[in-house]
């Protein structure tokens, strides 16, 4: 495991320490250790199987734990029932009662969580104008998946938790539901403050909104820091492609051939002038293949850099590809 | 700048009890769907026919005015409380089906508060049943001048034999990972509890067969509806009939609300 961050934990919502999950003699979490902070997207990633879900789980005290300690919003696991107010949950396979309505369906949810059925309401109302289903009086099983999704995040935010667990949430979704769930997740990081554990396949999406990323490999996590920091602990290199003038041709490739940063060298034959160029590193390399062309006295055209995807890392890391959005 | 609003109602603001809100919750979710009514209605047309059949052309009756009130009121209590035992057996296993288990477990309501409300809502089908039953007892048992003691047999001895049908439907839901095996379970548990009405004439009068008939809530209920519609005993003499009703109804009901500490959600990882 490569740990790359170095944090106050003074702001901590939510930290495990060795956190152990066994369903029998099969261990599904292996002593994993994770942290997140207030207002800050964490996301939990790894191929099918690899206990994303029996962390959330655990920590959201629906398994028991058979090792570590964690706590969410200063209470600890054993406190279940502070933990459970500190919390809102999305689960991957989330059902609905068919026959309420959103609001009736979001005012229960807010009555178990000790509102008033008055603050239980406004609180709803509230909450369904702000995810699009405010004037919806139909049945829930009248609802598409995306309002289903919608009114499933809206559900989970009724007690305006210190910490919101998101298994799988745009699963299923097309690109503009997918949009609207993650803004609504990067609203609630932003403006309340909520710390949001994001459980998905889709890497886009981490590389997009998430602050800080955690990879889960047969129970362990393998990897965790931001995205460069996991990009960069897995190793991969990045791309690039530099575009000379042709008369130049030569005179880079001796240039680029000499250099330890250029990993491999190939002329692109269909595009006279283009070099295509795989780095070896990923560390400041940019700015030394540029140096090196310069006072070779070869101007580039232009230069495209792209850093390695955390799809590429993924599947360094695991050895299983993902699904890149 | 972030803001977070603060948590729950402030003290002047009522607040429900959780497992009432529960149990207002599951109530109206079994009688707005079309499962309550469902039952119900299985419920009405049988025992309308077989009141018909019981009380119509004496060509076809061999039962007197006494025997039919007492099959009539026999056949609501087991029809009754098998549709209660039904709906409560669907109550925790059916919601692990259909994946609104997990919300609900990660609220911060006691487990025993869940299934507390659950326990009252799936109660609400008999006692529906007992509603519809008791037009049907009245009429029938308005002849030979037994209306009140067949709405008592019914109000008491169903009611309990009801109760502890529902706790043991519960607790077999909370314990099974799957509607079908939970529904199974609980049919087989009551074939088995049914299974001393079936024992021949001298045995069921013999000691052992007394003492089974006792001690079993659902053929010792039958019986005390046999005991005081038919046979024309004095209520006073029943009691022998009452207690493992009145047992199994409290101590069923511990046991759901007890085994709720064990309500895991089950599934994959």
């Amino acid at each position: 495991m490569s740990s790359v961050s170095a944090e106050n934990s003074g702001d901590r919502m939510l930290e495990a320490r060795e956190l152990t999950v066994n369903y029998g003699t099969l261990t599904a979490v292996d002593r994993v250790s994770i942290h997140a902070r207030a207002g800050e997207i964490f996301g939990l990633l790894g191929p099918n199987g690899a206990g994303k879900t029996s962390v959330i789980r655990a920590l959201t005290t629906i398994v028991p734990v058979a090792g570590g300690t964690a706590t969410i919003d200063g209470h600890a696991l054993t406190d279940a029932v502070g933990v459970r107010s500190s919390i809102g949950v999305l689960p991957e396979s989330n059902g609905y009662p068919p026959a309420q309505t959103a609001s009736s369906y979001l005012r229960f949810h807010g009555q178990l969580f000790g509102l008033s059925k008055a603050m239980a309401e406004e609180r709803a109302g509230r909450l369904l104008h702000q995810f699009g289903l405010g004037d919806n009086r139909d049945r829930i099983a009248t609802f598409s998946r995306g309002m289903r999704q919608r009114l499933g995040l809206a559900r989970a935010l009724i007690n305006d938790p210190a910490v919101l667990f998101l298994d799988e949430p745009t699963l299923g979704l097309d690109p503009a539901g997918k949009e609207e769930i993650l803004q609504h997740l990067t609203q609630a990081a932003l403006e309340r403050g909520t710390c949001v554990v994001l459980c998905t396949h889709l890497l886009d999406e981490v590389e997009r909104v998430c602050d800080r990323v955690a990879i889960m490999h047969r129970a362990r996590i393998v990897a965790e820091g931001t995205v460069d920091e996991v990009v960069a602990a897995a190793g991969i290199p990045g791309y690039g492609t530099i575009r000379v003038a042709p008369a130049d041709w030569i005179a880079a490739d001796i240039a680029l051939r000499a250099s330890p940063a250029a990993g491999s060298l190939r002329f692109d034959n269909t595009r006279p002038g283009d070099l295509d160029l795989r780095l070896a590193t990923t560390d400041g390399v940019r700015m030394d293949i540029l140096r090196l062309l310069l006072d070779a006295g070869i101007e580039p055209r232009s230069f495209d850099f792209q850093g390695a995807r955390l799809s590429e890392a993924f599947l360094a890391l695991t050895g299983v590809p993902q699904e890149a959005g | 700048m972030t803001t977070r609003m603060t948590m729950p109602a402030s003290r002047s603001e009522t607040v429900t009890p959780t497992w009432w809100v529960i149990a207002r919750q599951e109530i109206a979710e079994l009688w707005l769907s079309s499962k309550g009514l469902g039952v119900l209605f299985g419920f009405t047309m049988l025992l309308a026919v077989l009141s018909y059949l019981a009380s119509a052309d004496a060509g076809i009756n061999l039962l007197d005015a006494r025997e039919s009130v007492g099959v009539v009121v026999q056949t609501a209590i087991g029809l009754g409380t098998l549709a209660a035992l039904v709906v409560s057996a669907d109550a925790i296993s059916g919601e692990r089906e259909r994946g609104t288990l997990e919300a609900l477990l990660v609220t911060p309501v006691r487990r025993g508060s869940i299934v507390l409300g659950k326990l009252l809502a799936a109660t609400t089908m008999w006692v529906a049943s007992l509603v519809v039953a008791l037009p049907f007892v009245i009429v029938m048992a308005h002849g030979p001048g037994v209306a009140a003691d067949a709405v008592a047999v019914l109000g008491v001895a169903g009611s309990l034999v009801a109760a502890a049908l529902t706790a043991l439907g519960l607790a077999v839901s909370a314990l099974a990972m799957s509607n079908r095996v939970s529904l199974a379970v609980s049919l087989t548990l009551l074939l088995f509890l049914a299974a001393p009405g079936q024992l021949p004439a001298i045995q069921a009068n013999g000691p052992l067969g007394i003492v089974l008939v006792r001690a079993n809530p659902v053929s010792a209920g039958l019986q005390l509806a046999n005991n005081v519609l038919v046979k024309q005993q004095a209520w006073a003499d029943q009691w022998p009939f009452l207690i493992s009703p009145v047992g199994a109804a409290v101590v069923l009901s511990a046991l759901a609300v007890a085994l709720s500490s064990r309500l895991e959600l089950g599934g994959s990882r």
